[in-house]
C-alpha cells in the first residue's frame, strides 16, 4: 500500500466510520461531529479571560475517554474533539482583548495594543474580522507545513537514529525545554530532572516496583493523568485563585462602545495585511516547531517584527490592522506546527501537545513516533491511516474557522462578563470529577490535588511546569531507549557518545544550557 | 558569609530550594534508593550485563544534587533579586483553600452513607449504602452536597464572604455537572461510588 492509499484511506475514515446520523441522505461520521463540537467549545473558552484551550482539553480528555472508551474505534473521535477545540480556541482568545482590552491568554497580550485602540474609535468589527482572518490563515499555513514536513522528518529520524540517538535526542528535547522555557536555567532543569524521577516512582522491570514505599497504590506509579491536569490544570487553578484573592479585581466595570465608521474588511485591507501574516506564519511555524517555546514568544516575535516593517498611519499600537494581522497569524500559527515534534519524533513541544500525546498513549492503537509514517509494502499501516485522519480533521477544523468562525467568534464578546473568581471553583470541580469518573478511586483525586499543589508551588516559585510534564511523559520512552542502546552497544557505558549523531546531540544539549545559563540576565 | 547573606537577602528562595533539593537528593541517594529497590545500577545475569531499576532514578538524582549545587553556587556568586516565592499571604490563602477542598472532599465521600445510616435511625430499614449507590438519592447525594460545599466554599476564599449569588453559582453548577454525568452515561461513576 503506498502513501497516497494511506491518505485516502485516512480521509474515509474521518466522514464516514461510525456515522451517528444523516442530512438527505448523507451519512455524517461521529468523528465529524466531535471535531464540529469541540471547535464551538473552542471558541467559547477561548473567548473566555483565565480559560483557555489547554484547560478545556483537559477537562474533556478524560470524560471524552470515559464516553468512548480505550480502543482503536475512539481514536479519531477524541482526537477530532482536541483538534476542534485547538483551532476554535486560537480564534476565540482574541475576543476579549479586542473588545475588552482583556487578553483571554497570554498570547493575545499584544492583539489588545492595537485591537482595543480600533474599538475605542468605534471599529471592533473590523479588528475582530482582521484578527479572524489573520488567525485562520496563520493556522491554516502552520498545518499545511506539518503535513508536508512531518512524515518526512519521521522518515529521516526513522533512517538515520537508533536506540543510543533517540536517548540522546530526549535528552536534548528536556535540555531545550528546560534552558528555554521560564527565566532561570538551573530552576527549569531541577523541574525536568524532578520531572523524570517522580515519573520512576513506582515502575520499572523488576518484580518489586521501585521507590512505592511498600504502598500498593503506589506499585504502578502515579496516574499519568492526574499527574498532568493537577500541574498543569489544578495548579494555574490555585495560583489564579490567589491572584484574584490578592487583587479582588471588578470585573464588571464594562465600557460599551458605540459602532461607527468601517467595519467591513475590505479587497484593500487583506492586501495591506497579507505581507504581515505571511512574515507571522512563517515565525509561528518556525516557533511552533521547537519545543518548549510558546505561543506567547511568537506572537512576540510577530509584532515586532511586523512594527520594524510597517510604514504609514495609524502606526502600531495606535489601531492598525496589521497589528493585530501580525500578532494573530503568529500566535495561531504555533498551534499545527507543534505537533510536527510528537507526530514525527513522540515528544511533546507544548500544553496542547501534551493533550493530543495524552490521548493516544491512553487509547490504543496509535503511538506517535517515526515508526507512524512507515511503509510496509502490500500491509496496511493502521497507525499512518489515523495520521492522516488526523491530518483530515485539522484540515475540516480550518474549514470550520474560515466559514463559521467569524460569526461564532463576533457572539463571544458576553463571555467577558462570567465572574472568574467563580468559574475557577467549577473548573477545580468538574476536573476532579474528571479524573475520578476515569480512574474510579478516590487515591487518584487525592494524588491530582497533590500534582495541583505541587504544580502551585511550582509557579510560586518560578519553576517551569511545562519542562516538568514534559519531562514526566518522556521518563519511560528515555529509560526504555537508554536500556536498549545499552544492550545493542554491547554494555558500553558511552553508549551516548557511540555514534557522530548522538554526539551531536549531547554536544548541542550542553550547549543549550551553557547558552542559556550565561544569558540568564537578559532572559529574566 | 557576607556573599551569602546577601544572596539570602535577594533571593530567598533560589537559595532555599538549593538546600532543600541537596538535602533530599543526599537522603534518596543514599537512603530511599538503597533500600526501596531491589536491583542494582547495573546488573549481571548469566554473563548478559544490563541496565537495572536504579539507573534511571539514581542518574536523576545526582543530577538535582548537582544542579541543585551549582543553582546554589551561582545565587551566591552573583546575586540576582528574584520576585518569587510564598508570603505570608500565601500560606493564610492555600491554609484556607484547603479547607474548602477538604470540607467539599469530606461531604462528598461520607454524606451519601451517613445519609442511609440516618434514614436506618430513623427506622427506614433501607440497607446499607453499598447496596443502594446505584439508587437515587443516595448514588447523587454525596457529590451534590460535597460539590456545591467545594464550589461554595472556593468562591468564599477568594471572595472573602459568603453570598447568595455565589450559592446559586454553586447550586446551578453542581447540577448541571451531575446531569451532565448521570443522564447521558449509564456505566459512569460519581465519587464516592466507584470505590470498592
Amino acid at each position: 500500500m503506498g502513501l497516497l492509499d494511506h491518505i485516502w484511506l485516512g480521509i474515509v475514515t474521518v466522514f464516514s466510520a461510525d456515522p451517528v446520523f444523516s442530512i438527505a441522505g448523507l451519512p455524517i461520521s461521529i468523528t465529524i461531529v466531535m471535531v464540529i463540537l469541540g471547535f464551538l467549545f473552542g471558541i467559547f473558552v477561548g473567548a473566555t479571560p483565565g480559560i483557555g484551550g489547554p484547560f478545556a482539553m483537559a477537562i474533556s480528555l478524560p470524560i471524552l475517554i470515559s464516553v468512548f472508551g480505550f480502543d482503536a474505534n475512539a481514536l479519531l473521535p477524541v482526537l477530532g474533539f482536541l483538534v476542534g477545540i485547538m483551532k476554535g480556541s486560537t480564534i476565540g482568545g482574541a475576543v476579549p482583548a479586542i473588545l475588552f482590552n482583556t487578553p483571554g491568554t497570554p498570547d493575545s497580550l499584544m492583539t489588545t495594543l492595537d485591537g482595543y485602540p480600533l474599538t475605542k474609535r468605534g471599529q471592533p468589527g473590523k479588528a475582530l474580522r482582521v484578527a479572524h482572518f489573520s488567525s485562520v490563515s496563520g493556522d491554516t499555513f502552520s498545518d499545511i507545513v506539518l503535513i508536508t514536513c512531518a512524515p518526512f522528518l519521521a522518515i529521516l529520524v526513522e533512517k538515520f537514529l537508533d536506540f543510543p540517538e533517540k536517548a540522546a535526542l530526549i535528552i536534548l528535547s528536556l535540555a531545550f525545554v528546560s534552558a528555554v522555557v521560564g527565566s532561570n536555567v538551573w530552576k527549569g532543569m531541577l523541574a525536568a530532572l524532578l520531572g523524570l524521577f517522580i515519573a520512576y516512582i513506582g515502575t520499572g522491570e523488576d518484580g518489586h516496583p521501585r521507590l512505592s514505599m511498600g504502598s500498593d497504590s503506589l506499585a504502578a506509579g502515579f496516574p499519568l493523568i492526574s499527574a498532568v491536569l493537577g500541574v498543569l490544570i489544578l495548579g494555574e487553578v490555585f495560583k489564579s485563585l490567589e491572584d484574584m484573592w490578592r487583587e479582588m479585581k471588578d470585573t464588571s466595570s464594562i465600557t460599551h462602545v458605540e459602532v461607527k465608521g468601517d467595519n467591513k474588511l475590505h479587497l484593500s485591507d487583506i492586501r495591506r495585511i497579507l505581507p504581515f501574516i505571511g512574515i507571522s506564519a512563517s515565525i509561528g511555524t518556525m516557533i511552533g516547531a521547537l519545543p518548549g517555546i510558546g505561543s506567547t514568544l511568537a506572537a512576540t516575535l510577530g509584532y515586532a517584527t511586523g512594527r520594524k516593517y510597517h510604514k504609514g498611519s495609524p502606526a502600531f499600537g495606535e489601531g492598525a490592522i496589521e497589528g493585530i494581522a501580525a500578532t494573530e497569524a503568529a500566535n495561531s500559527a504555533v498551534a499545527g506546527a507543534n505537533l510536527i515534534p510528537v507526530l514525527s519524533l513522540g515528544i511533546p513541544g507544548n500544553v496542547s501537545a501534551v493533550f493530543i500525546l495524552l490521548a493516544t498513549e491512553t487509547i490504543s492503537g496509535f503511538t506517535p513516533g517515526p515508526q507512524v509514517f512507515r511503509l510496509v509494502p502490500d500491509q496496511i499501516n493502521q497507525e499512518m491511516v489515523y495520521a492522516f485522519g488526523l491530518f483530515t480533521t485539522m484540515i475540516f477544523a480550518n474549514g470550520l474557522n474560515w466559514t463559521l468562525g467569524g460569526i461564532f467568534m463576533r457572539w463571544m464578546g458576553v463571555m467577558i462578563r462570567i465572574p472568574k473568581q467563580r468559574l475557577l471553583p467549577i473548573v477545580l470541580l468538574l476536573t476532579l470529577t474528571a479524573i475520578y469518573v476515569q480512574q474510579t478511586t478516590m487515591f487518584a483525586v487525592y494524588v491530582t490535588l497533590g500534582f495541583g499543589f505541587l504544580g502551585y508551588l511550582m509557579r510560586k516559585l518560578n519553576m517551569s511546569v511545562l519542562a516538568f510534564i514534559i519531562a514526566y511523559i518522556l521518563a519511560n520512552n528515555l529509560e526504555e531507549a537508554m536500556r536498549q542502546a545499552f544492550a545493542v552497544t554491547g554494555a558500553d557505558p558511552w553508549f551516548l557518545f557511540a555514534g557522530p549523531i548522538s554526539i551531536t546531540f549531547m554536544v548541542l544539549a550542553i550547549a543549550v544550557v551553557v547558552f542559556f545559563a550565561r544569558n540568564q540576565k537578559d532572559l529574566s | 558569609m557576607q556573599k551569602f547573606s546577601t544572596a539570602f537577602q535577594k533571593a530567598p528562595w533560589t537559595l532555599g530550594l538549593a538546600l532543600f533539593f541537596i538535602v533530599t537528593s543526599l537522603f534518596t541517594l543514599f537512603v530511599w534508593i538503597p533500600i526501596d529497590i531491589e536491583t542494582g545500577v547495573i546488573e549481571t545475569f548469566r554473563r548478559r550485563v544490563t541496565i537495572g531499576d536504579a539507573m534511571a532514578p539514581t542518574i536523576m538524582t545526582v543530577g538535582i544534587l548537582v544542579t541543585s549545587i551549582l543553582m546554589g553556587l551561582i545565587a551566591i556568586i552573583r546575586p540576582v533579586s528574584a520576585v518569587e516565592g510564598l508570603d505570608r499571604k500565601s500560606f493564610y490563602f492555600i491554609f484556607r483553600l484547603v479547607i474548602a477542598i477538604a470540607i467539599g472532599l469530606a461531604l462528598m465521600m461520607h454524606a451519601g452513607p451517613l445519609l442511609v445510616d440516618l434514614v436506618n435511625a430513623l427506622g427506614g430499614e433501607i440497607g446499607t449504602y453499598r447496596n443502594l449507590r446505584g439508587t437515587y438519592p443516595y448514588k447523587i447525594f454525596g457529590y451534590m452536597l460535597g460539590g456545591f460545599a467545594l464550589i461554595f466554599g472556593c468562591i468564599g476564599v477568594v471572595e472573602n464572604r459568603f453570598t447568595l449569588g455565589s450559592a446559586g453559582v454553586s447550586l446551578l453548577a453542581v447540577i448541571v455537572l451531575t446531569i451532565l454525568y448521570e443522564v447521558p452515561f449509564d456505566n459512569m461513576l460519581l465519587p464516592p461510588n466507584g470505590n470498592n
